[in-house]
């Protein structure tokens, strides 16, 4: 591994400042997914900006909606009293996350910037229509989350960028939701696909008044199932209506085959999955 | 000539100071500038927990700390889990439970479990296997860890 240099600001412009002043400048939160690549020599930063002590970026509140803080770890998330009562699959996104030992250190802004096609927050905000605070030396932006990913590891974020809050809607926190995970055994690996679905129904009733199905691993992108929505929305959700919409969704999926699974396998387990997700939500209630 | 950085940290509550090189995990500081070769290198990529150590009352892989990061940090390593000669509960449970075979995982499971019921002192079964599972033992004697952490909990709560 080639040196670099080793800066850790206290403030945003400081850190503005060291990432317009080094051509190949990596940000480092948790380091859960940054260090492992510099080990493997497919990331060779000039300079490593740690950016865990510019405040404010690791709290959540209510205000308005919820804001996240990029730096709030996978583990806050995970034993967050608060978040059971009101977004329990939250808590649930986070806990399909690693071991522990990576929870401990993991960001949810980390998750999100290191674009896994299988990142589990990329899921979860995702059916949460959540946006995304970013930051550069011109000022800031907003963008939906939907407009974030461009490819496995890639994302809109330019040179000289750092994503800091992620904004979910209000009625987000309103809604029933699910995170499902689906790996080999009751191992710590990574999905073979994950899918996050939040649902609004008319109270008492099983009328879908909107539903949002994200899938995770299943392309080059965390994807929203937007047909299978489509087959549900302003609907009574009968066994035969999901079923049809799960088909939908495996229809959606472009996995690939790799060492975990073939693509076939996944597209089918994104079917029984989503049934089983929208299923669990009418069931539990 | 490698630019080197400050570093003060407290390891089992001893102060130390150093210049790092920003390249070094924490887990090679550890082991190679601190000589606390009690914890171990696994896989050296985050999943084998070998290298568990606590970090700000948080239990992290070593591997995936650089040692630039700990800087003003507290971190206990399992040097710093006996109480002069005497095991933690939780190292005497590993003992009496015949839980270690070649004894490479053993630190990062002590580790780990000490995190664990310092958290939460009752944990079920399933909250056990759950918070252990990013410790792997080899030689997959799991069946007689999972043994020496009720073992544990008892001696705790007794204690």
């Amino acid at each position: 591994m080639e040196t670099f240099e080793y800066i850790k600001p206290k403030s945003m412009d400081d850190a503005m400042n060291a990432l317009n002043t080094y051509e190949n400048a990596f940000l480092l939160a948790g380091g859960t997914d940054l260090l492992v690549g510099m080990k493997y020599n497919s990331i060779k930063p000039e300079c490593i900006v740690d950016i865990k002590e510019i405040p404010r970026m690791n709290t959540f509140e209510f205000n308005d909606g919820w804001r996240f803080g990029a730096l709030v770890t996978v583990r806050d998330i995970e034993v967050s009293d608060r978040l059971k009562q009101t977004m329990p699959f939250l808590n649930q996104t986070a806990k399909a996350l690693g071991s522990i030992q990576i929870r401990n250190r993991a960001t949810i802004g980390g998750n999100l910037s290191n674009a896994s096609p299988c990142s589990n927050f990329g899921a979860m905000f995702l059916a949460m229509d959540a946006m995304l605070k970013i930051i550069s030396k011109d000022g800031e932006r907003q963008i939906a989350l939907q407009d974030f990913f461009c490819g496995p590891n890639q994302t809109v974020l330019k040179k000289g960028e750092i994503l800091t809050e992620i904004r979910v809607p209000e009625d987000a926190g309103k809604a029933e939701g699910i995170f499902l995970k689906h790996s080999a055994g009751k191992s710590n690996d990574l999905g073979l696909v994950n899918i996050a679905i939040t649902l609004h129904r008319e109270p008492g009733t099983n009328l879908c008044k909107k539903i949002t199905i994200a899938m995770g691993a299943v392309a080059p992108t965390p994807i929203r199932a937007k047909k299978a929505e489509a087959v549900l929305n302003n609907n009574i959700l009968t066994p035969d209506l999901i079923i049809r919409a799960a088909k939908k969704a495996s229809n959606e999926a472009t996995p690939i085959s790799d060492f975990r699974a073939s693509a076939d396998y996944r597209r089918s387990l994104v079917a029984t999955m989503v049934a089983k997700g929208i299923n669990t939500l009418i069931k539990a209630s | 000539m490698v630019k080197k950085y400050p570093v003060r940290v407290n390891v089992n509550g001893d102060d130390y100071e150093a210049l790092v090189d920003p390249r070094k995990t924490l887990l090679q500081f550890l082991r190679e500038d601190l000589d606390l070769t009690g914890t171990k290198e696994g896989c050296d990529e985050g999943d084998c927990g070998a290298c568990s150590v606590i970090l700000n009352n948080r239990v992290v892989s070593s591997c995936l700390v650089l040692a630039v990061e700990v800087d003003n940090a507290v971190i206990e390593t399992i040097e710093g889990v006996k109480t002069g000669e005497e095991l933690h509960p939780v190292q005497q449970a590993f003992v009496d439970s015949g839980a270690i075979q070649c004894g490479f995982c053993t630190p990062g499971m002590v580790i780990t479990t000490k995190a664990m019921l310092q958290e939460m002192p009752n944990p079920s079964t399933k909250e056990v296997k759950e918070y252990l599972a990013g410790n792997l033992c080899r030689c997959t004697g799991y069946v007689k860890i999972l043994d020496a952490v009720e073992n544990a909990k008892e001696k705790l709560k007794n204690g």
